[in-house]
């Protein structure tokens, strides 16, 4: 039998690459750099999982995301892993050039592998900003539209990037499809190389001992340290995606709604510099990375001697001390004043209703084909609940302030309502605040009692179409409506009268009839109505729908309305 | 030093394997699951009730069959729900003088799902992926299908014909909904 491995070592030849020794003995200190390898790697697998189901286009890219999100099984797990991921490869790049900063690892020859250490945090930190806003959903889309306007302030070039950023002149869907393709395919190629460069360069300068000790092999001494670091910062993560229930999701991108961009908390310093620097910031936002960078950048030119003493490389490693204390007191400053502020609290709140409205909707009706801004229209009877609230609703609705006419609420033309307007047909849920009620025009209450009463209720029930109509008090209503009623009203087709007609009251066609001309002869005719015509101001479809919902509304109670839900 | 033990050594590099293993079994089964979530689903649906495909006399006896795009008023696919999308397409044929002898056969081909075109000049349907030929009843003729086109379910209800749309499994002598 032979071996795999044997075989596999002799075909490859990777003995003469084999893991070798560390200098000075294994240490914690050299975790962080195979802990960034693996959050790499683990961004690479959930990445593509999380490619498998998104579609780089306007319409589809909320859509898709909040299918994985709340549908797909395990997706918000995967995609809270990809978005904290995110964020810990940036805290743990920071661990890991804060300790070879200490160790002055720095210093000649390995200037390359910081360089390209710094080049490589600078590219990561990008690829986050390419990645909010694939998402399309208020908060990737505010955020981004912050982070190019910035770009787009640069001088001379800043048109020119912008245009190359949003493919085109606005956002759409070449801004998804450019920033998708860098995303997932430029960037993680950028990274890929990098890291292999930097690492490569790494391993032929080995570690900067700290300490006199024998050399240990890398395998298995390093590795279970690695390995064992590598455990503990994925439970932090997993118990960190956990907690937040994943990623967040706001309701789709919307140009027309405002919402409170704040940019990932890496870049809060930079929001808050801005912020204190007033009308200063275009140049601070500009200024303050390229500080920093700079430094970075200049530190092993700065520190030249070849002393690894902390205590003799004071000035330098205070330098970066101070600037890590700048930025992280303005992080927190940051985090301090969105925190104080009651309005904007009241203001994450409603986004949060939105878009915990917008996923519910999505999840249970899908998102329509043109696109995530859409999502509202799905929600049951949306088109005449709109138009009611606002075409309907000032002078209709019982919580108006300004009401008119009669209130439309659930219960409108069925039994129990139409006994209670006979009985008071100026009451104050009825006709009472129109001027009709206050003329000589104005109805009379029926004077019949029950069971007569009953009867005639059920005649005019019958004439909106309901299926539950009993035909003998009916029949027993037609009478009735002769000697009691027919003097101002009609039962037959267009026939007018002081009255209204009352054929098919409270069917759909009614409805919309009514709407279209309330002051015609067969309804209130020209003097008694103040409701507007709706015939030019609502498209025939428009007045059908409303029709549709007030026919709904018959045999709805209030808790069917509250179950479609808000607008 | 720690190296000289071999059986320490060993021990080490059992540990760093198992938590190297379970670590990387934690990243790698939630994304696979993911992955394999649409697998088990039904991710596109439309309305079950059968489809409305006019008045049945529009097919006269002796004509030859038509083929009928079969629109579904709204789908939900994944997580868009469309309107009037087309789901395929139906040969219909009416088969005699009867109020009900009207003959529906799906248009995807039973051998590997191409789909299906009828073939005016010899009177029989011809498949172009794999040359398989159907009789106008919709019987097996040549090539390589294991069975005919299969049929698809029809009623006329009030003198309007009402395709129910089905899918069927390729590539087997028996016909198999999916
Ligand atoms: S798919 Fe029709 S013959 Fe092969």
């Amino acid at each position: 039998m032979v071996n795999p491995v044997t075989w596999l070592r002799e075909r490859t030849a990777l003995t003469a690459t084999a893991p070798g020794t560390i200098e000075g003995g294994a240490s914690v200190a050299y975790v962080f750099g195979t802990v960034l390898v693996f959050l790499l790697l683990v961004q690479g697998i959930t990445g593509a999982a999380l490619a498998a189901f998104y579609s780089p286009s306007s319409t589809d890219a909320w859509a898709s995301v909040a299918y994985v999100q709340d549908q797909a099984a395990l997706g918000w797990f995967v995609r809270g892993l990809h978005h904290h991921g995110g964020s810990a490869i940036v805290v743990i790049a920071g661990i890991h050039l804060v300790q070879t900063a200490i160790a002055g690892a720095y210093k000649k020859p390995r200037e390359l592998v910081w360089w390209l250490g710094i080049l490589l945090l600078v590219v990561v930190l990008a690829w986050a900003v390419t990645g909010m806003i694939l998402r399309w959903d208020q908060e990737g889309y505010w955020s981004n539209r912050v982070e190019v306007g910035i770009a787009a302030g640069t001088p001379i070039i800043g048109d020119q990037i912008q245009k190359l950023a949003l493919g085109g002149n606005d956002y759409g869907n070449l801004t998804l499809t450019r920033f998708y393709a860098l995303h997932v395919i430029v960037l993680p190629v950028i990274v890929t190389l990098l890291t292999i460069g930097h690492i490569v360069l790494a391993r032929r300068h080995g570690t900067t001992p700290m300490r006199k000790r024998a050399a240990v092999r890398r395998w298995p001494h390093q590795s279970l340290r690695d390995v064992i670091a590598i455990a503990i910062v994925f439970a932090i993560l997993i118990a960190f995606v956990v907690s937040s229930g994943g990623a967040s999701l706001a309701a789709p991108a919307d140009s027309t709604q405002p919402y409170d961009a704040r940019p990932l908390w890496y870049f809060r310093w930079l929001f808050e510099l801005r912020e204190l620097a007033g009308s200063a910031e275009q140049l601070v936002a500009m200024l303050a990375p390229a500080v920093v960078g700079g430094f970075l950048v200049a530190l092993p030119l700065l520190d030249r001697g070849s002393d690894r003493a902390v205590r003799s490389r004071a000035l330098w490693l205070g330098g970066l001390v101070g600037i890590l204390g700048v930025i992280a007191g303005l992080t927190l400053m940051s985090f301090v004043r969105d925190g104080n502020s009651p309005e904007l609290a009241e203001r994450i709140a409603k986004a949060e209703t939105r878009a915990h409205r917008a996923r519910t909707l999505a999840k249970t009706y899908g998102v329509p084909a043109t696109g995530g801004a859409d999502i509202w229209s799905m929600a049951p009877m949306w088109r005449a609940r709109t138009l009611y609230a606002q075409r309907c609703a000032s002078c209709h609705d019982e919580a108006s302030k300004d009401r008119k006419g009669p209130i439309l609420a659930p219960g409108h033309k069925n039994r129990a309502w139409i006994t209670a307007f006979l009985q008071e047909p100026s009451g104050d849920r009825f006709w009472g605040r129109t001027k009709l009620a206050k003329t000589e025009a104005a109805m009379k209450p029926v004077e019949l009692k029950r069971p007569e009463l009953d009867d005639v209720v059920e005649l005019i029930y019958a004439e909106g179409g309901a299926a539950d109509v009993d035909p003998a008090k009916r029949a027993r209503g037609v009478t009735l409506f002769e000697s009691a009623c027919s003097d101002c009203h009609s039962l037959a087709e267009g026939v007018s009268g002081s009255g209204p007609n009352l054929a098919g009251t409270g069917t759909r066609a009614h409805y919309t009839s009514f709407m279209s001309n309330p002051k015609s002869g067969v309804h209130m005719g020209a003097d008694n109505s103040e409701m507007p015509r709706f015939d030019e101001e609502l498209t025939v479809v428009e007045r059908d729908a409303i029709a549709e919902y007030l026919v709904w509304l018959r045999t709805a109670t209030k808790a069917d309305l509250d179950a479609l839900g808000p607008l | 030093m720690a190296d000289s033990d071999p059986d320490r050594r060993k021990f080490l590099q059992i540990a760093t394997c198992a938590i190297g293993g379970g670590v990387g079994l934690v990243v790698a089964v939630p994304a696979l699951q993911l992955i394999s979530d649409p697998a088990g689903k039904q991710t596109i649906t439309s309305p079950s009730a059968p489809f409305d495909l006019g008045p049945a006399e529009r097919f006269r006896v002796g004509e030859p069959p038509r083929k009928i795009e079969i629109v579904a008023p709204v789908i939900q696919d994944a997580w868009t729900a469309a309107r009037d999308v087309v789901l395929g397409a139906a040969w219909i044929r009416r088969v005699g003088p009867g109020a009900n002898e009207i003959d529906a056969r799906s248009a995807t081909c039973p051998h590997l799902g191409c789909a299906v075109g009828w073939d005016a000049a010899r009177g029989n349907y011809l498949c172009p992926c794999h040359d398989s030929r159907f009789a106008a009843s919709g019987d097996k003729l040549t090539g390589p299908s294991e069975r005919g086109l299969d049929a698809l379910p029809v009623q006329i209800v009030e003198g309007r014909l009402k395709l129910t749309w089905e899918r069927y499994r390729t590539g087997q002598s028996t016909k198999e909904r999916l």
